[in-house]
């Protein structure tokens, strides 16, 4: 035990000192961050900016009604559910002026301006619009569906303003008529209603993917190169004059798991301290539909659970191909098979964060390649029952044992077989030797 | 006498191929043991059971006279043939990292470390990675992290490979250092020559059996003063007499040969004073290696891995 102890040791000082760990400690949440900030400063570039636009109609009341409209429109599109008063990013601003006198050379003069970029766009509203419902919007990009959706949305709105106050509706009636509805929508999972919804239960749920996948790959790798650097350096022959195998491949997996929980650790921490900001940033970004989302309690204590899960198994296994193999380029053919079902669980990934009750999303968390994923994943999106999950782990669980047992004795053949990479045949017959 | 080590009919095979076959053989204790033969020959197998890495088909292994187990390990030391060190870890850190597998503490092990590091010239280097080392230096720090847990067993495969002359008489020197502290070591090697400057008895396998075991100097008492060492120039054709010549190593202008049964080392003279001008004629008793050839019956045996 004091051996194995050394062994983690060893393996977790010489990787947390190396400058690719704090890199990539570092690198991960900037990065996460550039992913979800830069759409939105894309956005914010191609309509962003305040749009400078002219309403021309004869009628300057609905002129003006459109106009302030369309000052106090920076809600989302289509969405009128969203109070008028939450600004965001990627929604225009505009700075509209009104003209009451509809010439032709005032409709030429305009027209210029737009092709001359002074202005953004122009409406052109004539005075049987209350009856028509229709009007003219000229603009030099026709594709900013944004923009012309919003003009059309103010023209809609005080033209029905006009006509309710036609019909003898007050000021005051007329507000309450066209103001926005509130939809709540109300996630029902096994637990009982949970204030969530569509956007932010698929966000989240990808992003903890990625995280889990990122990791268990990521850190069974490194088991992997280590396996193949203490064999390539024959430091392996100097340290079975003092450990067995099994001390060896055991220390080497915990001693690298551990490097991955303190880096999951890292972040968090970090986002635990930047959280408010970030979850915040999200929020605008994504869209109000973020503002319920949130990480369960019990997705975040089973993160832990399931990544030791994935990467134990998996460790084993890039352990069993380090010690087969002579060099990383040799790996790399051998790799393939055993990453696959990792990669099978991001493509199948889409289709359980939709629906993460069907009868594929129950069997591929119940297999041992890909439970760990799979479930993780389904836990992510809407608890699943408490056996589905004990089963699930304990399957793992077993399997695990079973895979030690096995990739032990490649592992124990291999580190001494240099040359030749065996056949199957030949690695079949290493986990028979006594 | 007591035994620091005893291979019992051991043999070990990996399918059809069978790498020690029903070897035997003792180390006293205290002694210097050669461990000789080509390579394929069984060496490292042996040495690999004798480490406990491999265990024997049949046969069995004893150390320290016990039946081999792992907590008997803390005791050998192992230097082997081919380097093996965390390249991008510093000198200190490797060897303290060996010398606590071993059980031997921190502090401890910093001591005996810079204390081996002075003794092997290579004091001021202990903060340097493993990689920034030349082969020799490499070589050096393994030989440290074999014995600093100061084993009274050590296995040393080649321990001179890759050394220049002088360093060569740094670790020749601790060497008999240790051999007079009561240390048992076994030398696996193919090079004869240091083997028959230091080593008490060999073991001389080839393809897994020992084909030669025994006390250095009985061996070569054994074999008599059936030697010739000759310095010439020109030619000299009765090297390929099998009247006269049971087997040769011919340099050029140096010859070693043994003596064909019954043959006049006078006779030989006489016959080769007729073909080559003799610089220095010499009867002896046969070195290592000609013992090794005349054993094993062919020079390729030594030649193809020298």
């Amino acid at each position: 035990m004091r051996k194995i102890l050394l062994i983690i040791r060893r393996e977790y000082i010489v990787r947390v000192r190396t400058k690719a760990f704090v890199i990539f400690t570092m690198l991960m949440p900037l990065l996460v961050g550039v992913v979800v900030v830069l759409p939105s400063k894309l956005l914010m570039m191609q309509s962003g900016g305040t749009k400078h636009i002219v309403i021309v109609a004869a009628d300057g009341t609905l002129a003006n009604a459109m106009k302030s409209e369309l000052s106090a429109s920076s809600a989302s599109v289509d969405d009128e559910a969203v109070p008028a008063d939450r600004k965001k990013p990627g929604k225009p601003e505009f700075d509209v002026s009104v003209r009451t006198a509809p010439t032709e050379a005032l409709r030429q003069q305009l027209t210029t301006q737009v092709r001359d970029g002074k202005l953004d766009g122009f409406a052109w509203i004539e005075a049987d619009a209350v009856s028509t419902r229709r009007a003219i919007y000229y603009s030099r990009n026709a594709g900013d569906f944004i923009e012309a959706s919003l003009v059309s949305r103010a023209l809609r709105f005080a033209l029905s303003e006009r006509q309710l106050a036609d019909h003898g509706f007050s000021a005051a009636e007329t507000k309450s008529l066209l103001g926005p509805v509130a939809l709540d929508s109300v996630h029902i999972d096994r637990q009982g209603a949970n204030q969530s919804n569509g956007l932010g239960a698929v966000f989240l749920p990808y992003l903890l993917l990625a995280a889990i996948y990122a990791t268990v790959l990521i850190y069974g790798l490194y088991v992997m190169r280590s396996v193949i650097e203490e064999k390539s350096s024959r430091v392996v022959e100097v340290l079975l004059g003092s450990v067995t195998p099994m001390q060896l491949m055991s220390g080497k997996i915990i001693g690298v798991g551990a490097v991955g929980l303190t880096q999951i650790g890292i972040w968090a921490a970090a986002s635990a301290i930047l959280g408010t900001g970030s979850i915040a940033m999200a929020h605008r970004v994504v869209g109000e539909n973020m503002k319920d989302a949130h990480i369960s309690t019990a997705s975040l204590m089973l993160f832990p659970v399931f990544f030791i899960l994935g990467y134990a198994t998996y460790a084993c296994l890039y352990a069993a191909i380090g010690a087969i193999v002579n060099s990383d380029e040799e790996a790399q053919q051998l790799q393939f098979p055993v990453t696959l079902p990792l990669v099978l669980c991001m493509v199948f990934a889409a289709a359980i964060i939709r629906d993460p009750n069907t009868p594929l999303a129950f069997w591929l968390s119940m297999f041992p390649l890909t439970s760990p994923i799979i479930m993780y994943v389904r836990v992510a999106v809407s608890m699943p029952p408490v056996w589905q999950i004990a089963t699930s782990v304990a399957i793992s669980l077993a399997s695990l044992y079973g895979l030690v047992w096995l990739t032990s004795r490649i592992y124990r053949v291999g580190i001494l077989m240099y040359g030749k990479r065996p056949t199957l045949a030949e690695i079949l017959k290493w986990i028979r030797y006594a | 006498m007591a035994f620091t080590l005893e291979l019992d009919h051991v043999t070990k095979a990996f399918d059809e191929f069978v790498a020690v076959d029903n070897l035997s053989f003792n180390i006293a204790e205290g002694e210097i043991f050669g461990l000789l033969g080509p390579n394929g020959a069984g060496k490292t197998s042996s040495i690999r059971m004798m480490i406990g890495i491999m265990v024997p088909d049949r046969g069995a292994v004893r150390v320290f006279g016990e039946p081999m187990t792992r907590r008997l390990l803390d005791r050998v030391g192992y230097l082997p043939e081919e380097r093996g060190l965390y390249k991008k870890m510093k000198i200190m850190e490797n060897l303290v990292f060996f010398a606590q597998l071993k059980g031997i503490g921190v502090a401890e092990a910093n001591r005996r470390a810079h204390r081996w590091l002075e003794r092997l010239e290579l004091g001021n280097r202990s903060n340097a990675r493993i990689e920034e080392l030349s082969k020799g230096m490499q070589q050096k720090v393994q030989f440290i992290a074999a014995v600093i847990h100061e084993p009274d067993f050590m296995i040393l495969d080649e321990p001179f490979s890759g050394l220049d002359p002088a360093s060569s008489l740094v670790l020749k020197d601790a060497l008999l250092d240790l051999k007079k502290q009561g240390k048992t070591i076994l030398f696996s090697t193919h090079r004869m020559d240091t083997v028959e400057r230091l080593c008490d008895s060999i073991c001389l396998v080839n393809h897994g059996r020992s084909v030669l075991l025994g006390g250095l100097r009985e061996i070569k008492a054994s074999y008599g003063r059936s030697s010739v060492q000759l310095e010439y120039e020109g030619e000299l054709p009765l090297l390929g007499d099998p009247s006269l010549v049971a087997s040769s190593n011919d340099f050029g202008n140096y010859v070693e040969l043994r003596l064909a049964p019954g043959a006049d080392p006078q006779h030989l003279l006489e016959v080769a004073m007729r073909s080559a001008k003799i610089r220095k004629f010499e009867v002896v008793e046969p070195s290592l290696e000609e013992i090794f050839i005349d054993v094993v019956g062919s020079t390729r045996a030594v030649i193809s891995h020298a």
